[in-house]
């Protein structure tokens, strides 16, 4: 009895600290289940990140967080809020952000409109300026008729770069390194790195395990759409042997 | 003055000055359709509809409340736009994630609805708007006489296109609109409401449309069938500038009333033909559409069989031997020139339906071979004096020939891109029949002799006729069952099921489909011209695209891809149009309404809720 009710208190006091979080996640396309179950929570201000094969469910649990597969159930909660039957643009409102793994650049926009597109949802976003300091190439390319003229690396800071300006505190990042060149990669982390540093929250869903490591507080491992194994960077030498197991390295 | 080719000047700007006119109405109505169908990947069938009710909206204010054709324009436009997000809320909504056929059909159900309830009350006579007092009169021009009315709507028409050009491609809004078009999920994920500016786009598209049936209304009088016509052409318009393109709906449009207007005025007998000239050539040159970009052809309407193409195995066959057993049994019930009516549209029906079951084609424009090859047997036989078999082998083989020539030209194109040009070819072949020598326009041919079969049996008489159309129908069925199994019908579905993998194979798939559209032409030409020795007659009604429309209403219903379901639909439609016909233009909105229940609730048709129930398919 004490002890289900201490750990029910301790329960509260770690709900209290997740910026955001998840239980009991379960989503399908149409008829086919995907995700059975997903558990885990994020702290402000960190950089999580979610590892595991192709097909685990990480673009899953990305897109259900963020409200794009209609069919879902559990709790995914943000701030205290439950977001689980709101739709992706409520959801958006609310403070959260997406960056796809196809980067998702409009051709029928220029590069600016690409730019300004995202509509600020709350206060405190970047201003273009200091997005010019973190993608100096951007600035270049501005005056860019179509967006999708620009180069994969560029699409990438690109599809980032609309994302920070609209003031959203929690950032989902798909694969942000796959197929880029390995300075790109650097780069990419940097910035990742300084996003940290302002104080975003980021959810990072990487197969490039060596360029999650340079950034990440934490990770989770994904497996047939459930979250089988987590532990923090300061634990990441335990974990390697188990890691090359799961993600078949 | 200075003649110009033997034309007074005169004539030649008085006709390019009616050509800037329709051009207007032309990048006004195409423009709507671009910008539903870019977010809403719908087309917009309805728009014809919904710009008479902006017509009759003008006149309704002045009317009913006395308001003039200032406020009219704005207030018209914005109510019928209500109309519009109610019924994108409550109907095209659940379509978005189906093929964009269900759309066309949808919105083709609203259409008669809406011109049948407006005919039902006001017929077809044309209600005069007065034009308003500060565009009275005119200016004489070095060349002619320019009346103001007709110079501001030119005017404010391009005005109108330019400022959505505008909208569209320079602001903010805009660019939520393009992104939106491209990928909505994502959009959305920004935090922007596409379902809302989805429904506000429909709404904005369809006030573009009241928006010019306020313009129209002083110049061609408010008619509840102002739209009807008016919106193929459209399509046609819509067809040549390309899917995708704002600015290219607006330039094509403006150009196509000018090339009709100078048709006028150096080949009149073309002038309603032209657009339909130019599309057919524009189809060989350029598939996509002057403006268009290659478009994603989709194509997966939801089949009635349990499984894909249903192919119909033996059970299809018995239901065949049930069918001809009711034609048997029935004469002796039912009234004969009922039953053999609808013997004859289910042969028609049944070509359609071949036609989408086994190219995933849907054609809205199969009345093309009803009505020519009616035209054709009628004349031979009434003319030519032919035999009745040697009529209908010659009104069939002209469908034959329409067939090969539409058919080269629009297999080239899927989906709805498919259904609008049908119906384009469709609708110029009905010019063609209304303006020919030898159609008798609007009276049609009539008192054709059924004459003597093979020289021998007299038609006239009613059991020799019954049987003789029993034979050609049953016979075709048969046939066609015989096709659908034989090597041919197999490649067909497998081009049907995958076309990349069927031309991976080494097959020419583009032939395949050519086939498969005569073989569909060459049927429905057979039911026309057996139709028009039964009943002495072949009309404008043959042609008309209501016509084209019956047939697809017929297939639905019976069930979309199923063997011989569009028999039953045939049925059933025609005993409708036989009790309701006291009800006059109720039929034309109940059949609406079946379009839009069927598309909604009931796709799979009747026969192919059988099919599914009992896990066969038929
Ligand atoms: N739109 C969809 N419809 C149906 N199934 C889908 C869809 N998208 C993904 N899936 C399936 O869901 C499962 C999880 O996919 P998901 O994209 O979440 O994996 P992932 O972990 O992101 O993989 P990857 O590392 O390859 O990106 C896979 O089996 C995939 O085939
Ligand atoms: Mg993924």
């Amino acid at each position: 009895m004490a002890e289900a009710a201490l750990s029910r208190a301790l329960q509260a006091t770690v709900a209290g600290d997740a910026l955001l979080r998840i239980k009991g996640l379960q989503a399908w396309y149409g008829e086919s289940h995907i995700l059975h179950g997903v558990d885990f929570d994020i702290r402000p201000g960190e950089v999580m990140t979610l590892l595991g094969r192709n097909g685990a469910g990480k673009t899953s649990t990305l897109k259900s967080i963020m409200g794009l597969i209609p069919r879902r159930t559990g709790s995914i909660s943000f701030q205290g809020r439950e977001l689980i039957s709101l739709a992706p643009e409520r959801i958006a409102r609310q403070g959260i952000a997406f960056c796809p793994e196809e980067r998702g650049i409009f051709a029928s926009l220029t590069v600016r409109e690409n730019l300004t597109l995202p509509p600020a949802v709350a206060p405190g976003g970047l201003e273009l300026d200091e997005i010019f300091e973190l993608f100096p190439n951007l600035k270049e390319r501005l005056s860019s008729n179509q967006g999708t003229k620009l180069s994969g690396g560029e699409q990438q800071m690109l599809a980032i770069a609309r994302i920070l300006r609209t003031g959203a505190k929690l950032l989902l990042l798909d694969e942000q390194a796959e197929g880029l060149a390995p300075v790109i990669i650097q780069q990419s982390a940097r910035t990742i790195r300084s996003l940290k540093e302002r104080g975003f929250t980021i959810l990072l869903v990487e197969q490039n395990f060596r360029f999650a490591s340079t950034v990440a507080d934490r990770y989770y491992v994904m497996e047939h759409g459930r979250i089988i194994h987590g532990f923090a960077n300061a634990e990441l030498e335990a974990n390697m042997g188990k890691l090359h197991e799961y993600l078949g390295v | 003055m200075f003649d110009f080719l033997g034309i007074p000047p005169q004539a030649l700007f008085g006709q390019l000055l009616l050509g800037l006119i329709n051009g207007s109405f032309y990048a006004l109505l195409s423009l709507g359709l671009a910008v539903i169908f870019g977010m809403l990947n719908i087309i917009n069938f309805t728009h014809g509809a919904q710009y008479m009710m902006g017509a009759f909206g003008a006149y309704f204010l002045l009317q009913y409340l006395g308001i003039g054709y200032w406020w009219a324009l704005l207030i018209a436009p914005i109510v019928v736009a209500i109309t519009g997000i109610v019924i994108e809320r409550t109907m095209l909504r659940w379509l978005y994630k189906l093929d964009h056929l269900y759309g066309l059909l949808l919105t083709f159900g609203l259409a008669l609805v809406i011109q049948g309830m407006f005919r039902h009350q006001y017929g077809t006579s044309g209600i005069p708007y007065p034009i308003p007092d500060a565009l009275q009169g005119g200016h004489r021009l070095t060349f002619m006489f320019l009346p103001n009315y007709r110079a501001w709507v030119i005017v404010f028409s391009v005005a109108v296109c330019l400022a959505t050009w505008i909208l569209i491609e320079r602001t903010r809004l805009g660019s939520y609109l393009r992104a939106a078009t491209e990928n909505p999920a994502l959009v959305r994920s920004f935090g922007i409401n596409v379902p809302r500016m989805i429904t506000l786009t429909y709404g904005a598209g369809v006030g573009l449309a009241a928006l010019a049936g306020v313009l129209a209304a002083p110049i061609y009088q408010v008619n509840p069938l102002m739209g009807a016509d008016l919106i193929v052409v459209v399509f046609a318009v819509v067809v040549i500038g390309g899917m995708g393109s704002i600015l290219g709906s607006i330039i094509t449009g403006f150009a196509l009333g000018v090339i009709e207007g100078l048709t006028k005025v150096f080949y009149p007998e073309a002038s309603n033909t032209v657009i339909f000239v130019i599309m057919a050539l524009v189809l060989l040159i350029k598939p996509s559409g002057l403006f268009g970009r290659a478009a994603s052809q989709t194509s997966a309407v939801e089949h009635g069989g349990a499984s894909a193409a249903g192919d119909g195995g033996r059970s299809a066959l018995l239901f065949l031997g049930v069918l001809a057993l009711f034609f048997i049994i029935s004469p002796f019930f039912i009234y004969p020139l009922f039953l053999m009516k609808a013997m004859c549209f289910a042969l028609f029906a049944c070509a359609v339906n071949l036609l989408v079951g086994y190219s995933g084609l849907l054609s809205f424009g199969h009345a093309m071979f009803l009505g020519s090859s009616a035209y054709v047997s009628a004349h031979a036989a009434k003319v030519w004096g032919f035999s009745p078999e040697l009529a209908i082998l010659t009104g069939t083989g002209a469908s034959v020939v329409l067939g090969i020539i539409t058919g080269a030209l629009t297999i080239r194109r899927q989906g709805i891109y498919f259904a609008m040009t049908t119906l384009a070819f469709a609708q110029m072949i009905y010019f063609f029949a209304l303006q020919a020598p030898f159609t008798g326009g609007e009276d049609g041919i009539q008192g054709v002799p059924r004459g003597f079969l093979f020289g021998l049996f007299d038609l006239h008489n009613q059991v020799t006729m019954y049987c003789f159309v029993f034979a050609i129908v049953f016979g075709t069925l048969l046939m066609m069952y015989r096709i659908i199994h034989s090597p041919f019908g197999e490649i067909l579905k497998a081009i049907r099921e995958n076309e990349p993998r069927a031309i991976s194979l080494g097959y020419r798939t583009e032939r395949y489909k050519l086939m498969a559209f005569v073989l569909s032409a060459t049927i429905a030409g057979l039911a026309g011209a057996t139709k028009a020795i039964v009943f002495q007659l072949a009309s404008l009604t043959d042609v008309h695209w209501s016509m084209s429309g019956e047939a697809v209403l017929m297939t639905l219903v019976g069930g979309l891809g199923t063997v011989f379901g569009p028999v039953i639909g045939a049925f059933i439609i025609i005993a409708m149009q036989n009790y309701l016909a006291q009800f006059g233009q109720w039929v034309t909105v109940i059949q609406g309404f079946i379009f839009i229940v069927c598309v909604l609730a009931f796709r799979r048709g009747i026969m192919g809720e059988i099919a599914n129930k009992i896990g066969k398919p038929l």
